[in-house]
Parts: C-alpha cells; structure tokens; sequence
C-alpha cells in the first residue's frame, strides 16, 4: 500500500474496524508520516468521543421528571384553554359577519339580488344612423361592470338607454358618437350619394358659366347691325352729351 | 446422468436477497437487553396511568442517554438540556402512546429527534425575526462545579469544530455510528432511513470530518506531494 491509498482510505474507513492486520494498519506500522496521521485522526475521534460521552446532564432527574409533568399540565390547560378561545372567536366572527358583514354586502349589492350598487347613471343616448341593436351590440363589451346594462326601446325610438359607471357611459358615448359621424355609415349611403350629385351639378354649372365668360363679345366696331347701341342707343349717349354743360371761353 | 433442478433465475436472486437482508438484520437481543424491555415497558405503563415515581425512574434511567443524543442536535450542552427538558414533556404526556413491543430506547430517540428538530426550526424563526443578532441574549447558565463548567466548554468547542459545517443528518449518523459505536443496521432501524443512505451519509461525513482534521496536519500536506 502506497502512502496515496494510505491517506485515501483514512479520508473514509471506519478507523475502529481497522485491526492489526488491515492494509492501513500495516502500511503505518512501515511508514512514520502515515503513522502520525493516523494516530493525529484516532486521537481526535477518540477524544471528542470520550468528552461527548462523558459529559453528564446538570440537571438533576427529580426536578427534569418535576418539571416534565408540571410543564405537560400547563401546557394541557393552555390547549383546552386555546381550543376555547377559537371557538368562541369563530362564534363572535359569525355572529359579526350574520349581523353587520352579510346584510351590508347585500345592501351594497355584492351578493343576492338585493339594490344595485350605488355609482351607477342611467343615460338615454339618441341614435340618428345606428339602429338600438346595432348600438347594443357596439357598447356590450364595454359595459360588462357589477349592475350595468344596457335597454333597447321596444316602441322603435332610435334611441339605447344605458346603465353604468360614468367611465362606461362616456365610453358608449364615445362609440356611438363615432359610429354615428362615419359617413360610410349605412344609413349614409343615401345622402353621400345625393351630395355628390349635387356637387356635380353644381359644378356643370359653374364650368358653364364660366365658358361663356371667357367667349369674346362682339364690339361696337365688329357690329354690323346697328346694334343695341346703333340707333336709339346713340340718341341716348347724345342726350347724355347734350346735358353735359358746355365750357366756357 | 443425474438431472439438475432448475431454478428459475427471480428465484434464485430472491433467496441471494434474503440472505443478504438476514445478514444486515440487527443482532436478537440478550437476556439482559429482554430483562430491560420488560421493566421499561413496566415502567412506562405505570407511568402513562399517572404513576409520578415510574416517570421519576424513566428520566433517571434515560436522561444521561437523551442528553447525550440532544447534544449531537445541539450547539452546545446548554441547549442540549433545554432539548432534553422537552423530550421529557412530551414524554410525559405521550407515553400513553407507547407499544411495549418496540425498544424504549428507539421510542426516546424518536421523540428527542423530533423535539430537537422542532426546536431548531423554532429557534431559525426567532433568529430570523430578531432585530439584530445582538438582540438574543447571551446564553450563561450558572454552573458551581468548576470542572464540570470546563467540561461544557470543551464539549462546545468540539461540537463547534467538528459538526458546525455537517448537515443536520450527518452530523447525527456519524456521532450515532462513529462516537457512540452503534451499527449502521442500528441507526437505520432507529432514523427510519435505509441502511445504504446510513453508510452514504457516514462516508460523506467522514470524509468532511477528517478531511478539516488532516488539513491541518503538516505531514499530511507533505505527504499528499
């Protein structure tokens, strides 16, 4: 055995089933290194062994078995005592819940079917392009909150009422006013198209007109007809001059 | 031509296995190991139906035994006390729980494991809520007889200088096997743990032991060049 194996062994051996005639045992028996790290490794387990199992308890049996049962009869009032002390405080905790807890949650609305919440407004958003279906079914994710809904009037009025908080009601606003200014609307096909029309016209005319600005205007020296201002025309330019008074010399 | 049996091969890897199992099976106890389990049980019935001077006689005969596994779960003997002071209060009322057909012993040692293993946990609590470290009293018990207060002292240096760095189970199997000289077979049979994890956690411990202890041996260093 090599001093290697020698230390390898005694990283792990059991140093008390090592006897005379084991590997280690013998190695060390040539070899004085091994020997004192043998001897360093034994001396030490042996002495923590032999202080560990020396070492008597201070306290003397009568008072631990003493102090054992006052200790467990403490200990057995403070469970009984514990155990009570849950029950009464589930008791309390239910009777509490029963009469404040309960019926102010069903006051509030949070549980049974008892008032809505309070926070909630009502709002009747008039519809000119959307029908209250097609309303209903824009703003129904929207308003998805504890106690808010929406109403479509069955007597035909284009009209939704909704129910909810103020930040649900400006929001189907919002929608709805959206939806409704959209002129690819449905509802404003119609009157998209009759605009056009009229636009069109409207620009016929001006083009019109303007062509037959811009055509040359026969002149008085292009006239060969007396013309408006050839006959009584010129009578009335000369009674225009005729009034005008004459210079004086 | 003489036929051989045939023995199908479960068979015969069964019976290698029991004999293997009987092998590693704890010694039948003597005649005074029996003669001790019946007073035990004795005592321990006498004591579960309220008998204070049967308990007495229990904590007199297992109290050096408890404190001295409760100071392998310990820092230092001082809390070993405090550990043993509990293993007897739980003892007192559950010794009613007890079945004579099991070792006493083994039940004690049950009892101390768990109790210390509680009380480690509860301790780890209070440590961690603490302000700050200094917030935990300084332990100081007083002790008149000199040479038992140098005893202490040496004992929790040692414990400090062997075991402060061991797991918790290491450190037990190791004190179990190596310094008290039980068998691994023995400590399986008390920690309910299977033999093989006993010995791999005693080699590990060993090896964490002895490798701090020959660290500081000058030949070992030389030697290993």
């Amino acid at each position: 055995m090599t001093c290697e194996e020698c230390l390898s062994a005694l990283e792990t051996e059991s140093l008390r089933e090592m006897t005379a005639d084991s590997a280690v045992i013998q190695h060390c028996a040539t070899c004085p290194d091994c020997a004192r790290v043998t001897t360093m490794v034994r001396d030490k387990e042996y002495e923590t062994a032999t202080v560990l199992n020396s070492l008597p308890p201070m306290s003397d049996p009568l008072t631990v078995a003493e102090t054992a049962g006052v200790t467990d009869q403490r200990r057995r009032v403070g469970g009984v005592v514990v155990t009570l002390s849950a029950i009464a405080g589930a008791i309390v905790i239910w009777i509490v819940s029963a009469t404040m807890v309960v019926p102010g949650l069903y006051r509030a609305g949070v549980i049974g079917n008892g008032p809505r919440p309070t926070g909630l407004r009502t709002e009747t958003m008039q519809l000119s392009c959307l029908s209250p279906q097609q309303a209903a079914d824009i703003i129904n994710p929207y308003v998805q909150g504890q106690g808010s809904t929406y109403f479509i009037l069955r007597s035909g009025i284009p009209a939704i009422t909704v129910r909810g908080t103020p930040g649900e009601l400006a929001k189907s606003r919002d929608l709805l006013a959206k939806f409704e200014r959209d002129p690819n609307a449905a509802c404003r096909v119609a009157e998209t198209r009759l605009r056009t029309t009229m636009k069109a016209v409207d620009r016929a005319f001006e083009d019109a007109n303007r062509d037959r600005d811009a055509a040359p205007s026969p002149g008085p020296q292009n006239l060969k007809g007396p013309g408006l201002l050839g006959s009584g025309g010129a009578s009335l330019l000369n009674a225009d001059k005729a009034t005008t008074p004459t210079k004086k010399k | 031509m003489q036929v051989q049996p045939y023995i199908p091969a479960m068979k015969l890897f069964r019976s290698r296995k029991r004999r293997i199992d009987e092998a590693s099976l704890p010694a039948r106890p003597t005649l005074a190991q029996r003669e001790a389990h019946a007073i035990d049980a004795q005592l321990a019935s006498r004591a579960a139906a309220g008998d204070d001077s049967a308990f007495t006689t229990l904590v007199t005969r297992y109290q050096p035994a408890v404190f001295r596994w409760s100071l392998m779960f310990a820092n230092d003997p001082d809390e070993a006390e405090d550990i043993a002071q509990e293993v007897f209060v739980r003892a007192h009322r559950r010794l009613s729980q007890y079945r004579s057909d099991g070792s006493l012993e083994a039940w004690f040692y049950a009892v101390t494991r768990r109790a210390a293993n509680q009380m480690r946990r509860k301790a780890k609590r209070r440590t961690r809520l603490a302000l700050s470290p200094g917030a935990r009293p300084a332990r100081e018990v007083y002790t008149t007889d000199p040479g038992g207060r140098v005893d202490r002292e040496r004992a929790t240096a040692l414990i400090h200088e062997m075991f402060s760095n061991l797991p918790p189970r290491q450190r037990e199997i190791f004190d179990l096997i190596d310094l008290q000289g039980l068998t691994p077979v023995e400590v399986a049979d008390r920690t309910g743990m299977k033999p093989a994890s006993v010995r791999a956690n005693l080699f590990k411990a060993r090896k964490s032991i002895r490798a701090r202890f020959l660290a500081t041996h000058p030949s070992y260093s030389e030697l290993r060049k």
